[in-house]
């Protein structure tokens, strides 16, 4: 297929690429925002094992965990509206979009409910007594003390999340949303030169995993900043194992690397 | 004045406390001993309600809750006039030493931050920490820590502070601070309910010792009869230890 591999190509694609990354973010921040909700909606009966909707909630985590995302985009985009209908509730001039963000956000709530049901079990059980002695009410004890300590904890679960959402963003071309893959495969109908496309697009989606993943580690290191040092390497990219050496960052940083 | 009544407290199947009655009169210093397992760290859990009592009746002045059917709003009142020293410091980690201090002035006492700020440094000063306000507790050794601990109860001017072996996690060479500080404001006439194993400070700093073993206070006295002349034969065993000549000091 194609035509014979010109570089200048690859050059050529990636910044026609570029005004696309804008729309591949707008689903990834929105779809996250909408997923931290869905996740601490799920998340709090576990935590508080509340009857019912604790079955509800596991059923949730485990049905978007456990099915294709891409099957989720097609289940809700063609049945939902089907389903809707017998309600009498028209929502097939909804703009796609609005579906692609929806799935999204449920499917990363799904895991941000994991998350966060983690990171609050991890938060030790003497800092609730202590604001339980100090007066507070559980919910202060909650936002004030348990939340700022699970959220440090869980930056770098979020940090996966948010890449692999990223990089999830390329299936929504395939209910027609004009996204950085869609645009990849369609710039070279032409010319031919796929490859070229598609490792311009390579290249873009690598930069922003690149840059999230650096947001991120400077997140964590701010709101870990009290455990000085100390924090747990979660997780080993290779990217990061060897920005770490080059960087030569604290030691903690590079724990279980180089 | 703190009066508790008939405490009782199982967990499962296991009486823990088996009705606890007693009385602490305001300024006193207490100090609760007894062998692991005997329940006292239970009762103190209890006053303040970080355990749920089974039975019973806890009253500070004329404020009282019947551990029966005790009313939210209640045990919330209750932990407000009472506050607590952990064993194992218990500081909230994200928050520097200020603001550990300051934290309940300004979410619970609703002080302008100033104020729990000038506050808060006045009663690090005091513990001896006043180079160390910004520092957080993973960069404080543990006597430093617990003494944050303690400056934090004091800031809420509580009726009673209770302390749960404030020293039991603390290398042998950060004791001595922190019992230090203890003693200095036991002094003061802050009412204060100790569980500790430091016998030598306990009969030091305590205007009134009770002996517990198995879940029911055995004796109770003040210091000088209860560690020279106990009535109880139970209580001379498990001082005798501590009251042989090698005088256990601090």
């Amino acid at each position: 297929m194609g035509a014979k591999f010109d570089i200048q190509y690859v050059f050529d694609y990636f910044v026609k690429l570029l005004p696309y990354v804008r729309i591949s973010l707008i689903i990834v921040a929105a779809s996250i925002a909408l997923g931290l909700i869905f996740g601490l909606l799920a998340a709090l009966p576990r935590l508080y094992r509340i009857p019912v909707l604790q079955r509800l909630s596991q059923l949730y985590a485990s049905f978007f965990r456990g099915t294709p995302i891409l099957i989720q985009l097609f289940l809700l985009y063609y049945g939902l509206p089907e389903i809707l209908k017998l309600v009498h509730v028209d929502i097939t001039r909804l703009p796609v979009l609005a579906f692609v963000i929806l799935v999204y956000g449920l499917h990363s709530g799904a895991f941000v409910s994991e998350g966060i049901r983690a990171a609050v079990t991890a938060v030790d059980r003497g800092q609730v007594e202590a604001a339980y002695a100090v007066g507070m009410t559980g919910f202060k004890a909650f936002t004030r003390i348990v939340f700022p300590q699970a959220l440090a904890i869980s930056v770098p679960i979020l940090a996966n999340l948010v890449i692999a959402t990223l990089k999830d963003t390329s299936l929504a071309f395939t209910l027609g949303v004009m996204e950085l893959t869609g645009k990849s495969q369609t710039l070279p109908t032409i010319s031919r030169h796929f490859t070229e496309s598609y490792l311009a697009l390579a290249a873009v989606y690598f930069i922003l995993s690149l840059a999230l993943e650096r947001l991120f580690l400077f997140a964590e290191r701010r709101l870990l900043k009290h455990e000085n040092l100390t924090i747990k390497e979660s997780r080993v990219l290779l990217r990061r194992k060897w920005l770490n050496r080059r960087e030569n960052v604290k030691a903690a940083f590079s724990k279980g690397g180089a | 004045m703190i009066k508790l009544r008939g405490i009782a407290k199982s967990f499962g199947k296991q009486e823990v406390l088996k009705g606890i009655d007693l009385t602490v009169e305001k300024g006193e210093v207490v100090a609760i001993l007894g062998p692991s397992g005997s329940g006292k760290t239970t009762l103190l859990r209890c006053i303040n309600y970080l355990e749920k009592p089974n039975a019973g009746e806890i009253s500070i002045d004329d404020f009282s809750v019947n551990c029966r059917k005790p009313a939210k709003k209640d045990i919330h009142l209750l932990r407000r006039k009472t506050a607590m020293v952990f064993q194992q410091y218990n500081l909230f980690r994200h928050k520097t030493a200020l603001e550990n201090v300051m934290e309940g002035l300004v979410v619970v006492k609703k002080l302008p931050k100033e104020e729990a700020r000038r506050i808060g440094a006045e009663l690090l000063e005091k513990v001896g920490l006043a180079d160390k306000l910004d520092a957080y507790p993973s960069q404080l050794s543990g006597g430093q820590q617990q003494r944050v601990g303690i400056a934090r109860a004091l800031a809420l001017n509580p009726e009673v502070i209770l302390f749960d072996e404030p020293t039991s996690a603390l290398d042998p060479e950060l004791v001595g601070e922190v019992l230090a500080v203890i003693r200095k404001i036991a002094r003061e006439g802050i009412t204060m309910i100790i569980v500790t194993h430091e016998m030598g400070f306990a009969q030091d700093v305590a205007n009134h010792i009770v002996f517990m073993e198995g879940g029911l206070v055995v004796e109770e006295g003040p210091p000088k009869v209860i560690f020279q002349a106990p009535k109880e034969e139970r209580t001379r065993q498990f001082l005798a230890r501590y009251t042989s000549d090698s005088a256990y000091s601090i």
